[in-house]
């Protein structure tokens, strides 16, 4: 297992990049990389935070997450300008193109981010990696980093040593002279929370992690600890997957841009994420169990309920009923600035146990196939229900885009 | 030394077998906004580019314009069918 080569392909500031090399390419006179410059939401609308940020935009501490409005204060000339995911996805699938030229083990990380096994490659890995480097360079436009690695874990880490436009190497031999010095938090799976646990008891790099003992670890943290425990002696097995990771749930969720006070304004915003999430389940062809409903009010608490359906369904109407049922067991009355819809426990649509007790709704899964073939071939907003007309709601709430074809990043390597 | 404008410009072209467009003349506005044709006398070279993944055709070409030979660049964007005087 560890005579494995394996490729990290990392994006320096993606969504940056891809922005500036469309906009060069479209004859721009600015290099957006070279300028205080983000990515980030419109700053007139609630939803505007920094996506991504340009190098010399990082030197005014400006942050990936805050909001627009905070980073403009920091910096007054920042230049701002919108998302474009669709254009971005374009980019993604150039590199995966590339990489595929050199390995068939391909694995989707997230959309800026891909592993690639060479360990069965015929050439020597150092020249492919300089190779793919300046081609995706020279032919697409951006620049990425590369960590080469024996196993996935390693290469990640590799990747972000030092960028941009860099390829580094972390093999066993080199773990303690390059990755053990590094801060805990630096570790993959280590978030903050975490990292205040790992600091309480005086565990401050990943070597102090690493040189913990297995079984002290396991009585502290259990299993996740064995997991970054694993990780800080660089030990990972995980193998590059070509086939994605199948979907388990599929949710939708919007932050209201005024606080919803009534049950009919509540009513509505269901009605539109459930025509989302539903339309998401049918177009991979899957029916769920449980659909579960969650609030955050604007004292910033959430709660949630969840119930299980006796047959499980794709159909707009019946998740959207569920969720109204859920919705009006649990609120409180209190103003609320989030809702969110999701589906789980779902199996595939051509095998499910029929119910005598149920309506039949044959014709409404065809009215919702009817649907979704206008709203595919006119626009999300061709059909929408009566009651959104003049209320201000969208009729359709969720996602930047259809999620399916956008790989999202996750904490599975 | 060329200059960048990439203007769009309406486009008289045809395609080869291959389904490479190449372009005979095209029309664009002037200051004025009086509209002004070229005719592309001769293509000095083709080159393809997939920059950020978006694919583009370059043409660099060669035309007579006011009595004087003149070099510029015409772009075609193949994801929206969309000409453009790239450099002149």
């Amino acid at each position: 297992m560890d005579s494995r080569i394996i490729f990290h392909i990392d994006v320096n500031s993606a969504y940056l990049s891809w922005e500036a090399v469309y906009r060069l390419q479209h004859g721009a006179k600015i290099d957006l990389r070279e300028i205080p410059s983000i990515v980030g939401g419109d700053s007139k609308k609630r939803h505007g935070i920094v996506l991504a940020k340009s190098i010399p935009a990082k030197k005014f501490n400006i942050l990936t997450g805050e909001t627009v409005y905070s980073a403009i204060q920091k910096c007054p000339s920042l230049v701002v300008v919108p998302p474009n995911f669709e254009r971005y996805l374009v980019a993604s699938n150039a590199l995966i193109d590339l990489l595929r030229e050199y390995s068939p083990k391909i694995q989707r990380y997230s959309i800026d981010e891909a592993f690639l096994d060479y360990s069965n490659g015929d050439r020597p890995w150092e020249n492919v990696a300089y190779e793919i480097k300046e081609r995706v360079k020279n032919e697409l436009g951006f620049t990425v980093n590369i960590g080469i690695g024996p196993n996935k874990l390693l290469a990640k880490m590799a990747s972000d040593f030092k960028k941009p436009d860099m390829i580094h190497t972390l093999f066993k031999n080199e773990i303690k002279d390059k990755m053990w010095p590094l801060p805990v938090e630096e570790l993959f799976m280590v978030g903050p929370r975490t990292k205040v646990k790992l600091n309480n008891r005086g565990i401050f790099t990943i070597s102090d992690l690493a040189n913990l003992s297995r079984d002290y670890i396991y009585s502290w943290l259990k299993k996740p600890g064995l997991l970054i425990w694993d990780y800080a002696n660089g030990i990972d097995n995980s193998r590059v997957r070509s086939d994605p990771l199948p979907v388990k749930s599929i949710g939708n969720s919007t932050t209201t841009s005024f606080d919803v006070d009534n049950r009919r304004e509540a009513h509505m915003i269901l009605l539109a994420l459930s025509e989302k999430v539903s339309m998401r389940m049918r177009a991979i062809d899957q029916y769920a169990y449980v659909v579960s409903v969650g609030v955050k009010n604007t004292n910033f608490f959430s709660y949630s309920r969840q119930m299980k359906l006796d047959v499980p369904t794709d159909c707009t109407n019946t998740i959207y009923e569920t969720a109204k049922k859920l919705f009006d067991e649990m609120w409180q009355g209190e103003p609320l600035r989030q809702l969110s819809v999701s589906l789980s426990d779902l199996l595939d649509n051509n095998f499910y146990q029929l119910s005598f007790f149920e309506k039949d709704n044959k014709k409404e899964r065809r009215f919702d196939k009817t649907l979704d073939r206008i709203r595919g071939k006119f626009g999300p907003e061709s059909v929408f229900r009566s009651c959104f007309l003049y209320s201000g709601i969208n009729p359709l709430i969720g996602g930047v885009m259809m999620e399916e074809e956008y790989p999202m990043m996750s904490s599975i390597i | 030394m060329l200059k960048v404008l990439m203007k769009p410009i309406e486009m008289i072209a045809w395609f080869t077998k291959d389904g490479y467009p190449i372009p005979l003349r095209y029309r664009l506005m002037d200051e004025e906004e009086k509209n002004i044709v070229i005719r592309v006398n001769k293509i000095l070279f083709k080159e393809e580019e997939k920059i950020a993944g978006n694919r583009m055709l370059l043409y660099r070409c060669e035309s007579l314009i006011n009595n004087s030979l003149k070099i510029f660049e015409l772009k075609y964007e193949i994801a929206t069918c969309k000409w453009f005087l790239f450099k002149m």
